[in-house]
C-alpha cells in the first residue's frame, strides 16, 4: 500500500463517488457538529425527492478538544459524507468497493458491519445501521435515516460517514493525527495543531458564557422571524447557529441538567419547523429534483 | 420422508438479537411440523444463524397430512333455529357452504357443528404458506425500513433460498422471490453460489468461507482463545457477554491476539477491562497469578490475520482509548471527591426529587439512621454516604456511566482514604442483578440500603411506580437490591425490618405520616420478598411462603427466612397433618372471633378444662420456643395438643345456644390457634394428603 494522504484519501472518495452518480456537494459553511447538519443531507433526506450526494465536511465537536494533545482526537475533524437516497439495495457493496479503491484488499483485512445506531435529539431525528470496523478500528458510521425532524422518512436514504483522519492515520500508519500528512508535503500538524490548542482554550476556558447565551437567544429570534415569513433555509441556517451556541456553552461548563434539556428542546422546536417548512416549500415547487437532468 | 431447507439473506443483524430470533423460529416450526401432521416435531428440526443469514433445515417431514375429519363450528344453536324450530337463514348459510345437511349437524354444545371429511394438505403446500408468516412475523426489537420503504424489518432483505426435496418451492418474503441462490462471504467468497439441497449448501458454503453453524464457530473460537492466550502464558479471561456477541459477529471465525502500551497497566483494571469488553468487545488476557496483561483477544471475520492488520488496528483503536481514559483519568485526580460535592447540586436525580446533592444529603440522613438502628456508629458509612454519589461528576463517570460507585471507590482508595470507605462507595449500586455480589462489608450495605430506600420512597412519594412492564427507574431492581441485602444469609448483620427502613425513608423524604405511601411501598416489597423467596436459592415453594408472612415479614427478613424453613421441614413430617387439621378446624370455627380471654368458670367439659389447662401450658412453652426463635420445635409442640383437641371436638359442641358459653369456647380455640400464628398461617399450606399415608 503506497502511503497515504489526507488529501488523496478525499480525492479518491470524491471521484468514487462522483464515478456512481453522486453530486459533489461543498461543505457546509457555517459550523456544524457532522456532516448530517449540512442541507444537504438533513433537508434532502426529507420527501419524495431523489438524492445522491458526496461532500466533505469539517465538524466541530467543541468538547471532544484536548489541546492538541491527543494523538486520537479532536475538536474540530473532517468527515467524508455521502447521502444516498433511496438506499440502493447494493449499498453495502459500494461501500466495500470505495474501501477498495482506497487501495485496501479486503480479503487481508477484517471488515465488520456491527449495530450503532443513530439518534438526534436536537434534529429530532434518529436512524438505524452499524459502525464499520476496519481491523477493529470504527472508519465509517452507515445508517439508515428513518426520521428526521420528527418527520418519517419514505423513501429511506443510506448516509455512508467516513471518519478522514482516522481512515488516514490507519491506512498510513501513523499513531498521532498530527503524524499524517495533508497534501503537498504538508503535515496535518503543522497545520492544524495549533487550531486545536487555540479552540480547545477557547471552548473550555475562554468563550464569553453570558455572550453565548445572548447569541443564543437572539439565533432563535430570527430562526423563528425566519420561519414566521417562509424563509426556510435562511431559518434552518440560523438554527445550526443555535446549534453551536448550545455546544459551546456545554463545553464550557456552562449548561446545567435541567437547562440541557430545556435547550436541546428549544433547537429541536426550530428543526422541527424546518423540517415541516422544506417539505411543504418543496411541494409548492412541484418537487423540481423529481426531474433530474439526466440519469446517470 | 421429505426435506425442507431455507435461507434468508439480509445485512448484518444486531448480534445481541439473534438467539431469540431463532428460538422463537424454532417454536413456529415446531407448530408447523405437528400440523403437518408428524408425531414429534423436535428431532428433524435445525434453525442457525450468521450475522447476514438466517437458516433451517427440516427432515422427517410427512409428505402430506393423513386425510381427517374436521369439526366445523358454526351459529350459536339460538340464532340457528326460529321461534318454530325452523333453521335460520344462519344455519342454511352455514351448512350449504360446507356442503351439509340438516342431518350432519351434530347435537352437543351451545353451537352448530358439522362433521367434515378433510383432505390432507400437501407439506409444501404447507410450507409454503408458513414460512413466509414465520419469518415476516418474526418480533425484532428494533425494526427499520429501506429504499422505497414500503416494509419494516430488523435489516433489508436480499435472497431467500426454498428447497423441498431438492427442487425449488416458490415463496416471496416482503416482496423478494426466492430461488435457490445465496451468496458466500461478503468479501472472502461473495460470488453467487446454488444449491438444490441442505447438504450441498453446506459443503458450498464451507468452502465460501462460511461456517454457518453457531456453535461450531464459537467451538472454533474457543479454542482459538486458549492457543493465542498460551501463547503469551496467559487464560483468556472467562466472559459469557463477549461469547454470546462474538459467535454472531462472523461468518468465518477468526481471533487475534494484541497488545497496548503497556504503561496504560497503570490505570485502574476496571476502566481497563470495562473499554476492551464492553466497548470494544475484546477479552482480555489474565496472567497465571490473575494479573491483567496488556495482551487481549479480539475477534476477526477471517480465519487467520495474514498481514498483522487486525493486531494492528486493534492495538491502535485500544491504545486510543485508553489515551483517552488516562486524559479523565489525569484530569479527576485534580479535584478530590470532597470537593466535588458542590458540583452534585448541578446534576439533576429528579426534576420533582431535585438534584444529586440534595439526594446525597437524604442518603447519608438515612445512613445514620440506619446505624443508629443497629447500636453501632459506623464512621465509615457515613464518610462513604457523604461521597458515594461525587463520581458522578467525573469525567471518568460521564463516559463510562457503567463505572459508577467503582470510580468513586478507586479514587477514593486513591486519596488514602480507609478500606471501610472506599469499599463502600465501590459496593453501594450493588447488588444490581440476583446473580450479583453483595457490598463486602456492613458500610457498604448501610450505603446500599439508604440510597436505594431513598429512591424508592422518592419515587413512590411522586407517584411514579413501576406500571405492568414500564419501570423506567428500575424501582422493581432497587426493591430487590433491598431484599437481598436483608436476606444475606452469610452476614445477618444489617439487623433491620423493611418497614423501618420505609419510615427512615419517609421521614428523609418529609413523609413521616404518609400511610397511604407506606402502604404501597410495603405492599411493593411483599411482592419482591415472596419473588426472591420462590425463586432464588431458598427454593421455597409459594404456598410455604404464603403462610409464613401471614405471620409477619416485614419487621425481619431472616426471621421470615427461619420460620419458612420450619415450615419446610415440619411440612414433610407425619404429624403436619395434625397440625394443619387442627389449625383449618380452629380457622373455621371462630371465624370472625379475636378473642382469647378464657373465663373459667364456664368450662363445663372435662376435655375442655384439660384443653385449656394445656393450652396455657403448652402455650408459654411454645412463646418461649418462638422467642428463641426454635420454630420447628414450637410447631412440634403444637402437634401434640392434637390429641386432646380432638378429644374436646369429640365431646364439646362450640355453637351452642349461650352466647356466653359459645364465646367462651371460641376464645378457647383462638388461644390454641394463635399461639403459632406468628410463626404462620399453617392453614395456607396446601397438601396432598396421599403422601402423609403410612
Amino acid at each position: 500500500m503506497s502511503r497515504l494522504s489526507f488529501q488523496s484519501l478525499i480525492l479518491t472518495l470524491q471521484k468514487f463517488w462522483a464515478d456512481r452518480g453522486c453530486m459533489l456537494e461543498t461543505p457546509m459553511d457555517l459550523e456544524v457538529g457532522a456532516g448530517t447538519m449540512h442541507p444537504s443531507t438533513f433537508l434532502r433526506v426529507l420527501g419524495p425527492e431523489p438524492w445522491k450526494a458526496g461532500y466533505v465536511q469539517p465538524s466541530r465537536r467543541p468538547a471532544d478538544g484536548r489541546y492538541g494533545d491527543n494523538p486520537f482526537r479532536l475538536g474540530k475533524h473532517y468527515q467524508f459524507q455521502v447521502i444516498l437516497k433511496p438506499s440502493p439495495l447494493d449499498v453495502q457493496e459500494l461501500y466495500l468497493d470505495s474501501l477498495r479503491a482506497i487501495g485496501l484488499d479486503l480479503t487481508r483485512h477484517d471488515i465488520r458491519f456491527e449495530e450503532d445506531n443513530w439518534e438526534s435529539p436536537t434534529l429530532g431525528a434518529w436512524g438505524v445501521g452499524w459502525q464499520i470496523l476496519l481491523d477493529g478500528m470504527e472508519i465509517t458510521q452507515f445508517t439508515y435515516f428513518q426520521q428526521a425532524g420528527g418527520i418519517d422518512l419514505s423513501p429511506i436514504s443510506a448516509e455512508i460517514t467516513y471518519g478522514l483522519e482516522r481512515l488516514t492515520m490507519f491506512l498510513s500508519r501513523q499513531s498521532s493525527v498530527y503524524d499524517i500528512e495533508w497534501g503537498g508535503g504538508f503535515g496535518y500538524g503543522p497545520v492544524r495543531q495549533q487550531d486545536e490548542r487555540e479552540f480547545s482554550k477557547y471552548y473550555f476556558e475562554v468563550a464569553d458564557i453570558g455572550l453565548h447565551w445572548k447569541l443564543l437567544d437572539a439565533y432563535e429570534g430570527e430562526a423563528r422571524r425566519c420561519l414566521d415569513e417562509k424563509l426556510v433555509l435562511p431559518a434552518y441556517e440560523w438554527t445550526l447557529k443555535c446549534s453551536h451556541m448550545f455546544n459551546t456553552l456545554d463545553a464550557r461548563g456552562a449548561v446545567s441538567v435541567t437547562e440541557r434539556v430545556a435547550v436541546i428542546k428549544r433547537v429541536r422546536d426550530l428543526a422541527v419547523r424546518c423540517a415541516a417548512q422544506y417539505l411543504e416549500s418543496r411541494e409548492a415547487l412541484g418537487f423540481p429534483l423529481l426531474q433530474q437532468v439526466s440519469n446517470v | 420422508m421429505s426435506e425442507y431447507f431455507f435461507e434468508l439473506l439480509t445485512e448484518e443483524i444486531p448480534a445481541s438479537m439473534l438467539d431469540a430470533a431463532l428460538a422463537s423460529i424454532h417454536t413456529s416450526l415446531e407448530k408447523t411440523i405437528l400440523e403437518m401432521g408428524a408425531s414429534t416435531p423436535a428431532a428433524g428440526i435445525k434453525v442457525t444463524a450468521t450475522p447476514r443469514r438466517i437458516l433451517f433445515f427440516l427432515s422427517n417431514l410427512p409428505e402430506k397430512q393423513a386425510d381427517h375429519v374436521d369439526t366445523v363450528k358454526g351459529p350459536p344453536k339460538k340464532a340457528a333455529y326460529d321461534a318454530d324450530g325452523k333453521p335460520t337463514k344462519a344455519l342454511e348459510g352455514f351448512l350449504k357452504k360446507n356442503n351439509a345437511s340438516i342431518d350432519d349437524v351434530l347435537t352437543d354444545g351451545d353451537y352448530i357443528q358439522v362433521k367434515r371429511n378433510v383432505t390432507g394438505r400437501a407439506a409444501k403446500e404447507i410450507l409454503a404458506e408458513r414460512v413466509p408468516q414465520i419469518i415476516e412475523g418474526l418480533r425484532w426489537p428494533k425494526m427499520m425500513r429501506w429504499g422505497a420503504g414500503e416494509y419494516s424489518y430488523i435489516r433489508p432483505i436480499h435472497s431467500v433460498i426454498s428447497v423441498f426435496d431438492s427442487a425449488h418451492l416458490p415463496i416471496r418474503i416482503f416482496g423478494v422471490e426466492s430461488g435457490t441462490k445465496t451468496v458466500g462471504h461478503r468479501t472472502l467468497a461473495p460470488d453467487w453460489i446454488n444449491v438444490t439441497s441442505y447438504g450441498e449448501y453446506q459443503t458450498k458454503l464451507e468452502l465460501a468461507r462460511v461456517v454457518i453453524d453457531v456453535v461450531r464457530r464459537r467451538h472454533v473460537m474457543a479454542e482459538r482463545a486458549l492457543v493465542l492466550a498460551k501463547q503469551v502464558q496467559g487464560t483468556p479471561s472467562d466472559d459469557a457477554t463477549i461469547w454470546a456477541q462474538w459467535q454472531y459477529l462472523t461468518e468465518y471465525p477468526g481471533l487475534v491476539r494484541a497488545e497496548f502500551r503497556d504503561d496504560y497497566l497503570a490505570l485502574p483494571e476496571e476502566v481497563l477491562v470495562t473499554v476492551m469488553r464492553v466497548h470494544q468487545k475484546q477479552l482480555p488476557i489474565r496472567d497465571a497469578n490473575g494479573r491483567l496483561s496488556n495482551s487481549f483477544i479480539a475477534v476477526l471475520d477471517n480465519e487467520a490475520d495474514p498481514d498483522g492488520n487486525a493486531a494492528y488496528g486493534n492495538s491502535f483503536v485500544t491504545n486510543a482509548r485508553f489515551a483517552d481514559a488516562k486524559f479523565f483519568y489525569d484530569v479527576d485526580r485534580k479535584t478530590p471527591l470532597a470537593e466535588r460535592i458542590d458540583q452534585l447540586s448541578h446534576l439533576q436525580f429528579h426534576e420533582k426529587l431535585g438534584n444529586y446533592a440534595d439526594k446525597t444529603r437524604r442518603i447519608e440522613t438515612i445512613a445514620r439512621a440506619i446505624c443508629a438502628d443497629l447500636g453501632t456508629y459506623d464512621a465509615d458509612a457515613v464518610t462513604a454516604a457523604h461521597l458515594c454519589k461525587s463520581d458522578l461528576v467525573t469525567e471518568m463517570v460521564k463516559e463510562f456511566t457503567e463505572l459508577q460507585g467503582k470510580v468513586g471507590g478507586i479514587y477514593a482508595r486513591e486519596e488514602k482514604l480507609s478500606d471501610g470507605v472506599w469499599q463502600a462507595i465501590y459496593d453501594h449500586y450493588l447488588p444490581v442483578n440476583l446473580d450479583d455480589a453483595l457490598p463486602r462489608a456492613l458500610s457498604g450495605a448501610v450505603v446500599s440500603l439508604a440510597d436505594k430506600i431513598d429512591t424508592l420512597v422518592g419515587f413512590f412519594r411522586i407517584g411514579a411506580k413501576p406500571t405492568g412492564s414500564k419501570d423506567p427507574f428500575a424501582l422493581r431492581r432497587a426493591a430487590q437490591g433491598v431484599v437481598q441485602i436483608l436476606l444475606n444469609r452469610d452476614k445477618r448483620e444489617v439487623k433491620i425490618g423493611i418497614e423501618r427502613l420505609i419510615d427512615l425513608g419517609m421521614l428523609a423524604h418529609d413523609q413521616p405520616a404518609n400511610g397511604a405511601l407506606k402502604a404501597d411501598l410495603l405492599a411493593f416489597f411483599a411482592e419482591r420478598v415472596r419473588t426472591l423467596l420462590e425463586t432464588s436459592a431458598y427454593n421455597f415453594a409459594y404456598d410455604e411462603v404464603a403462610a409464613t408472612m401471614e405471620g409477619g415479614w416485614a419487621s425481619s427478613l431472616t426471621d421470615l427466612v427461619n420460620r419458612t424453613d420450619a415450615i419446610k421441614v415440619m411440612r414433610d413430617q407425619p404429624n403436619f397433618l395434625k397440625i394443619l387439621d387442627s389449625a383449618k378446624r380452629i380457622a373455621n370455627i371462630t371465624a370472625g372471633h379475636d378473642s382469647t380471654t378464657v373465663d373459667r368458670s364456664k368450662l363445663e367439659h372435662d376435655s375442655e378444662r384439660r384443653l385449656n389447662e394445656l393450652a396455657d401450658t403448652v402455650g408459654e412453652q411454645i412463646s418461649e420456643l418462638i422467642a428463641a426463635r426454635h420454630y420447628l420445635d414450637a410447631l412440634r409442640s403444637f402437634a401434640a395438643l392434637a390429641p386432646e383437641l380432638e378429644s374436646f371436638f369429640d365431646d364439646v359442641m362450640v355453637n351452642v345456644e349461650d352466647e356466653a358459653v359459645r364465646r367462651n369456647r371460641m376464645s378457647l380455640l383462638r388461644k390454641v390457634g394463635n399461639s403459632v400464628s406468628s410463626i404462620a398461617d399453617v392453614t395456607k399450606i396446601v397438601v396432598d394428603r396421599r403422601e402423609y399415608r403410612e
